[in-house]
């Protein structure tokens, strides 16, 4: 009994931090806020895809799309544009968008 | 209607009597919406307001022409880089797709008292809100000898339209060897770096088809926007052809001559083969006629757009006072969507986020050598704050440069399918 508890305490504790940072911040998400906060996305991003310079994030998976921002956030990717479109959303704010984008149809 | 029992109607009543914030909806018709133009800005918010409200808002949108050509790459056109069709939309997305009420008719005047905008043809259109986005008018007076009667000989070509296509025939049609003047227009006007990317367009099309033409700059200004960048790539694409005259030098235009070609300055005399003269700018006359103006321009309040002067009048684009944001298509249509925003809040109770903004301009200097400046900004008590900003660098590679370009031509498409889809 007691090893038994302690392989669900085991599996407790890892499924916890199973949890990535990005679930995490998408379960932070409000799809309304991230539907006011995506207008600005849709001045570039286009619904039904793009070519080789800006591409589709409609439909995106939601992680993916936290990861990107995470990443343009952290400088960590180049693009002048969305370091500076990233670096002023905080996690509530990524997770709404994430949320968002997530759900609408993705390009053909 | 027939499915609805007397006592759920009368309940619905009772509950319309206690939204008295709405009181178009208390009364059993739909909130009115009135967009005046039909461009970066107007276009954009008829769309926000109509397609996020799902039909509980009554939007109008008035512009004159039924045929839009944007101002925002009318430059690459200049360039040979695209034919003019291609910058060209229509209003039957925002008809068809949004159940935007479409009217091709001038505002003449409002009414703002009574809540109502009077037509060109006579007609009135009332409205709970007002969206006025009617971009600029031209004070030709500013230059002595320059007026509409004379933009055929000297095209201005800075509201898109045939005038750009004048202006790209006359390019094309210079003599070899000639001399081609801009005049850029002095502080604020439309598009910053506009005047700048047309130079690089027009020197492009030169080195093809006139190499020995050259072009003098007249600017009314001592500086200019992301001057080191378009001078850096002037003389790498167009060693000798362009020359930039600071308004320290030539001490101010005192006169054109339309019929002579020739350009009056404390310099010298310049005598043009072609020429785009790009007058002092103010906002479109219906804000004026609609007294939401305060001189040239029309103040706004940071957090909505909503004109100083009138909390039913929201003001968009060129013509307001949106300081720190430059006068720009991506600038309006970042402010459209705040504007709707605000302007569904009150009119059907939908949740008001706090206003954000940004802008990006792309600047085209040669192919694939693409510059681009951005800015995102907050509303402060005062004015529309600059958040954090960029702006292309000095050694960027190639690859970055014509990789801006791509994203330009991109941001194209996703912005007008933004305002007319």
């Amino acid at each position: 009994m007691k090893k038994l508890l302690f392989v669900i305490f085991l599996l407790t504790f890892f499924c916890k931090f199973a949890f990535s940072d990005e679930q995490q911040i998408i379960a932070m998400g409000d799809i309304e806020y991230g539907e006011y906060l995506g207008a600005e996305c849709v001045s570039c991003h286009q619904q039904k895809g793009a070519s080789e310079g800006i591409p589709a994030i409609h439909g995106m998976d939601a992680e993916v799309f936290v990861a990107l921002m995470l990443a343009y956030r952290a400088k960590e990717m180049e693009n002048p544009v969305m370091r500076m479109i990233a670096g002023r959303l905080n996690d509530e704010q990524i997770g709404s968008l994430a949320l968002y984008f997530s759900q609408l149809e993705p390009p053909k | 209607m027939s499915k609805i029992s007397r006592r759920a109607f009368t309940g619905l009543a009772a509950a319309s009597v206690g939204t008295l914030a709405f009181p178009s909806i208390s009364f059993g018709a739909l909130p009115k919406v009135v967009v005046i133009g039909g461009g970066a800005g107007g276009a954009t918010a008829a769309r926000y307001i109509a397609k996020d409200s799902g039909g509980a808002v009554h939007v109008t949108l008035v512009e004159a022409s039924k045929r839009y050509y944007t101002c925002f790459f009318s430059n690459i056109y200049l360039g040979g880089f695209r034919n003019y069709a291609s910058i060209g939309h229509n209003y039957y997305g925002l008809a068809v797709n949004q159940g935007v009420n479409v009217v091709h008719e001038w505002a003449v005047s409002v009414d703002a008292v009574a809540r109502k905008v009077k037509l060109g043809s006579g007609e009135h259109l009332s409205y709970d809100k007002l969206v006025i986005s009617p971009g600029i008018d031209l004070k030709y007076d500013k230059i002595n000898g320059y007026s509409a009667a004379v933009q055929d000989k000297m095209p201005h070509a800075w509201k898109s339209g045939t005038q750009v296509q004048l202006l790209r025939n006359q390019v094309m049609n210079m003599k070899q060897g000639g001399t081609f003047v801009m005049v850029p227009p002095p502080n604020p006007y439309r598009c910053p770096p506009g005047p700048y990317e047309r130079v690089s367009m027009i020197a492009h099309q030169f080195k093809q088809s006139n190499p020995t033409g050259k072009i003098v700059i007249l600017d009314p200004k001592p500086k200019f926007s992301k001057q080191g960048l378009f001078e850096a790539g002037w003389q790498k694409h167009y060693p000798g052809m362009i020359e930039w005259i600071s308004s320290e030098d030539h001490g101010g235009l005192k006169n054109v001559n339309a019929s002579t070609m020739e350009f009056e300055t404390d310099l010298d005399t310049f005598k043009a083969d072609a020429a785009c003269v790009v007058p002092a700018q103010r906002a479109g006359a219906i804000a004026m006629a609609a007294g939401v103006n305060n001189g040239d321009w029309c103040p706004i309040v940071p957090a909505s757009m909503q004109s100083q002067a009138d909390e039913n009048i929201y003001v968009l684009g060129d013509a307001s006072v949106a300081k720190s944001m430059p006068k720009s298509g991506f600038s309006a249509n970042s402010q459209a969507k705040v504007a709707a925003n605000h302007i569904r809040g009150a009119l059907t109770g939908s949740k008001v986020f706090d206003a954000r903004y940004s802008n990006t301009c792309w600047s085209l200097i040669a192919p694939d050598d693409d510059v681009k400046v951005g800015a995102s900004y907050v509303a402060g008590a005062e004015a529309i704050d600059v958040e954090s900003k960029f702006i292309s660098q000095a050694d960027d590679t190639s690859e970055t440069r014509a990789a801006n370009y791509q994203e330009s031509i991109d941001w194209y498409n996703g912005m007008t399918a933004d305002m007319f889809s």
